[in-house]
């Protein structure tokens, strides 16, 4: 995830800006100087290469919010003038592409060197060669321009602390200094100036690599975590579609886990309470409307089997059970969860026609006998139009409302900017270390 | 399916829905659970090729519903389906009906 990695490299830069007198931590002798120089040009050339990419590919949502009035609306706002985050892409680039030093290995990135000051480096390089997942093309073709301009605003504040860091290193044997480092922080200023003039959205940092949903195996949990871990475990189950007498199943173990929850709740949060107990008449409402539809396609039978054990565990649990809010909260990001994947089941099952829709049989009067054959009746699939009950239930009930989150810069964007601007207090030399 | 087995079918529907449906609404959430459970299996052991419910045909006693019901599920084994099965439905709504009258 971004913001696990892009917290990371911030912090890290932002411990080695308040580190002076970097000759005496990298060693007493030239020669231990040196390598251990080339060493952090080579974390540094990682870190160029992650900014690199998330220019790149940030690069089509990235638009100044500082361009000149164009009055002909048929040509680019920012052609001729040049944005500056598109300047500082090209600044990266040639920082990168004219440094002679490699980027770093897997193994320099892994092994620790048992040298402090040298870790941060290795801390910043290894968040940054893993933010390529979560920068990466295919993520940021999901990302609105705000949140690109969060990730452009990072990488210029980065771009600055690799450019004083470079200044402050000049004098280390065997140093190669950025290539038009200057430029570089000027287009990093500029850049970072021309994203303080719009809105960021920082909610980026939720985007990105996430480590795949395992199963809770093993023998249940006691008590409301055994639930708890069923719950889980038929969220995961739902990955694969369901077809329909096994959705029913799911709908229903869903009506009572919610319903029987409602007394637990009550006691810690009763907000909680009443949104389960909505969310039970939810599926009670569903489950009569997934009466009329049937279908063979698709599996879903350990997703049954999970919500049946769920249930089972649930009504084991003495009445006066406490749960904590912690609990609580878990089970409500599963629901969440599950709401919205029912939600595609359905609204993809139709469209899949993957669902049919049951007809009536013709009632009979008496055995008296058709004179005229009645018409056949046929299983048709369900049409949306045909089931705007169902739809409407789907759409306006059972999937969750976007919660409009608000998201902060957070502690670590604001500790590298006052870092950027950290200057040793006079008459203690920073590289002291404090007692 | 020959029609009568159809309209058996549709009958047992419309009542254990109709059950599960008042359940429900008493707040009976474990009764009405269980008679859509019936309801599902019926479904299962049809292959889930089953009429729709009729929905203007529904009485408000909960004892005739059980009534028709039990009927229209043992008129089943007069159409081919195993008696082993229907047995097994006839037990499941025997306790449904029982959790929804305690």
């Amino acid at each position: 995830m971004y913001g696990e990695t892009g917290t990371v490299m911030r912090q890290e830069f932002a411990e080695l800006l308040r580190q002076h007198r970097v000759q005496q931590r990298l060693g007493e002798t030239p020669v231990t100087r040196q390598e251990r120089g080339l060493q952090i040009r080579q974390y540094r050339q990682t870190v160029l290469i992650w900014c690199s990419q998330a220019m790149a590919a940030t690069s089509p949502l990235t638009f100044s919010n500082h361009t000149p009035a164009q009055p002909n609306p048929f040509r680019h706002a920012g052609a001729d003038g040049g944005a500056p985050a598109g300047e500082l892409g090209r600044a990266i680039d040639v920082a990168k592409e004219r440094s002679t030093a490699s980027p770093a290995s897997s193994q320099q990135l892994t092994t620790p060197s048992g040298l402090p000051f040298l870790e941060h480096w290795r801390g910043a390089a290894r968040a940054a060669a893993l933010a390529e997942h979560d920068t990466a093309t295919d993520i940021a073709r999901r990302m609105t321009a705000p949140q690109a301009q969060a990730v452009v605003g990072d990488v210029a504040a980065i771009a600055q602390a690799l450019v004083i860091l470079d200044q402050r290193y000049r004098s280390t044997p065997g140093w190669e200094q950025l290539a038009q480092g200057s430029r570089l922080g000027w287009a990093a200023l500029a850049t970072a100036l021309d994203v303080s003039l719009g809105q960021p959205d920082y909610t980026v940092d939720a985007l990105g690599w996430r480590p795949k949903t395992k199963l809770i195996d093993g023998p249940p949990r006691p008590g409301v975590l055994g639930v708890l871990q069923a719950e889980h475990n038929l969220v995961v189950r739902m990955r694969s579609f369901p077809n329909a007498t096994n959705l029913r199943y799911v709908v229903d173990s869903q009506r009572l886990l919610s319903r029987h929850l409602v007394p637990f709740a009550e006691r810690i949060d009763p907000r909680l309470a009443a949104r389960w107990a909505e969310r039970a008449g939810t599926y009670a409402l569903l489950q009569q409307q997934l009466r009329r539809i049937g279908g063979h396609i698709g599996k879903g039978g350990y997703a049954a089997a999970e919500g049946a054990n769920a249930i089972s565990r649930l009504r084991a649990l003495p009445a006066d059970t406490i749960v904590e809010p912690r609990v609580l909260s878990g089970f409500q990001l599963l629901f969440d969860r599950l709401d919205h994947r029912i939600a595609d089941v359905i609204e993809d099952g139709i469209d899949r026609r993957a669902f049919f829709q049951r007809v009536t049989v013709p009632q009979l009067v008496g055995d008296s006998g058709d004179l005229v054959a009645p018409l056949q009746e046929r299983f048709v699939p369900v049409d949306r139009t045909a089931n705007p009950e169902l739809i409407a239930t789907v759409r306006g009930r059972l999937r969750p409302r976007s919660s409009s989150v608000v998201a902060t810069p957070g502690a670590s964007r604001a500790d590298l900017h006052a870092a950027l601007i950290h200057r040793p207090a006079s008459g203690e030399p920073s590289d002291v270390r404090r007692l | 399916m020959q029609r009568r087995h159809a309209h058996a079918l549709g009958q047992a529907r419309t009542c254990l829905a109709a059950l599960a449906d008042e359940a429900s609404t008493g707040n009976r959430d474990d009764a009405s659970s269980a008679y859509e459970h019936v309801l599902i299996e019926l479904d299962r052991i049809h292959c889930d090729e089953t009429p729709d419910v009729y929905l203007g045909a529904r009485t408000q006693d909960r004892a005739i519903q059980y009534e028709l019901a039990t009927t229209a599920i043992e008129e089943l084994k007069t159409h081919g389906v195993e008696p082993l099965s229907v047995e097994l439905l006839l037990w499941m709504l025997d306790d449904a009906y029982s959790q929804d009258c305690t």
